[in-house]
């Protein structure tokens, strides 16, 4: 209530002195006075009347105020509690669909793995029966070579982490990859040691699981390390199998080991490096066949042969990983000037070459 | 009790029937509340003082609520509405604070 403000705590309450604190009457009164005056002047009323002073609280006025209360808290507390909103809903959704595209994925994943060994075991056979062993041992040796199969054998693991506070080499001059926090492991970085590891005789080489291959290809984007595009969350434990020891011996006195030491002074980027006897890096799941088809067998294969290469080399970089299957992914790179007539132009194409 | 117990029971038939507030009126629910808790405090206050009077519990409940909702509603209208629900629950805060208090230094004499 405001009656606080010409209350008691008014100028006037001590005689001839001034209150020290009269200036801020309202502040005082608030804080000194806060029960309403009127219940005072109502018990002094009262008492002069040679009432009691208090009255009953059991007044059917007083409870039916009582029962206003509680409804207005819980209406309140109904019609004010923030209800799920769209946004909400619409993000709730999209969070259980990226899950369940995550979940559909590592499945596929899986399915991928036991197909392609299940395709090995085939081939194998196919082999086999075909009686040409020195077949079967070339593919080993080309899949062991492509990365297409996990690996296992001595070598080395590089941990390699951001400096535990970030600002810690703030003063140590700037990094040439600008933009970033100095303490912290860049794509470069990466790179660097990667090929610094390649370089001293590593035979095969993951990042946190996952499988460098020949197409393997260490990125940035935004201050996300990203192998293979899948993005990589510290620290980044890097296997390399080969010769552990004369390995780390190589790679200590070559560029990326002094590069790395460099960084861990300036910068107090974290690095360990451990040798084993027992390491195994994984197949790389990701390899698979982009623009390139299987060739069809004999009869089909001339026909569609020439038109689909035409197409091929048209626009080779911009197929997309999944476009081997029909020419439309490529149309638009053929045709610029409206992307409706590239449909046409290749129905065109094929209807002549298929009679 | 009896004032507890109908506190209990306009909770009951407020969380039972579950009326809906007219979006005008909205903004004015948490001031109100605010407000009416003020009263209640105060209210509780002046019966362990011995000087509890339910004319001026009803009439300050009532003013309280008013007033509060009318400074909003003209905040609103003035562009500072914002403002003067946070003065209003600054100012009611602080009387809930030292009501409590007081209650408290009365009920453990400390």
């Amino acid at each position: 209530m405001t009656n606080g403000t010409n209350g008691p705590g008014g100028p006037a309450g001590t005689g001839g002195r001034r209150r020290p604190d009269a200036s801020m009457t309202l502040i005082t009164s608030m804080l000194e006075r806060p029960l309403d005056p009127g219940y005072q002047q109502a018990a002094d009323r009262r008492e002069a009347q040679g009432l009691p002073r208090a009255t009953s609280y059991r007044t059917p006025l007083v409870i039916v105020l009582a029962v206003l209360t509680g409804f207005l808290f819980a209406v309140a507390a109904l019609s004010l509690r923030p209800k799920p909103t769209a946004a909400a809903q619409v993000k709730a959704q999209l969070v259980a669909r990226i899950e369940g595209f995550q979940k559909q994925a590592s499945a596929q994943d899986a399915k991928v793995v036991a197909l392609t060994r299940q395709v090995r075991d085939y081939e194998a056979l196919a082999l086999k029966q075909s009686g040409s062993t020195d077949l079967s041992g070339q593919i080993a040796g080309l899949e062991v070579q492509a990365g297409t199969v996990g690996l296992t054998g001595p070598g080395l693991t590089l941990t390699i982490d951001d400096a535990a506070s970030t600002e810690a080499g703030g003063g140590a001059g700037s990094r040439p990859s600008s933009g970033f926090e100095p303490g912290r492991v860049t794509s470069a970085d990466l790179q660097i040691i990667v090929n610094g590891l390649w370089g001293a005789g590593a035979e095969a080489i993951s990042i946190n699981g996952h499988r460098l291959s020949s197409t393997a290809a260490i990125r940035f984007a935004g201050q996300a390390i990203i192998v293979d595009f899948r993005p990589l969350a510290r620290p980044y434990v890097i296997t390399a199998l080969g010769d552990g020891t004369g390995m780390q011996q190589l790679f200590d006195q070559a560029f990326a080991g002094v590069y790395l030491s460099q960084l861990t002074q300036e910068f107090k980027i974290r690095s360990v490096l451990k040798t084993a006897d027992a390491l195994s890096v994984p197949a790389d799941s990701a390899s698979r066949l982009e623009v390139a088809r299987p060739i069809a067998p004999a009869g089909s294969a001339t026909s569609t042969g020439p038109g689909t290469s035409t197409q091929r080399n048209a626009a080779p970089g911009t197929a997309p990983p999944g476009g081997t299957t029909a020419g439309t992914g490529t149309d638009p790179a053929t045709s610029t000037d409206s992307p409706t007539t590239a449909p046409s132009t290749t129905s065109a194409g094929n209807s002549q070459e298929n009679p | 009790m009896i004032p507890v117990f109908g506190l209990l029971a306009g909770l009951a038939i407020g969380l039972f029937m579950h009326p809906s507030v007219p979006v005008w009126l909205q903004p004015y629910l948490p001031i109100a509340v605010i407000a009416a808790l003020d009263a209640v405090f105060g209210a509780i206050r002046a019966i362990l003082d011995g000087i509890f009077d339910d004319k001026v519990f009803v009439v300050s409940f009532l003013s309280n609520v008013v007033v509060a909702a009318f400074i909003v509603f003209l905040g609103d209208q003035l562009g500072v509405g914002a403002q003067l629900s946070t003065g209003v629950v600054v100012v009611l805060g602080v009387r809930i604070f030292s009501n409590v208090a007081s209650i408290r230094r009365h009920l453990f004499k400390a």
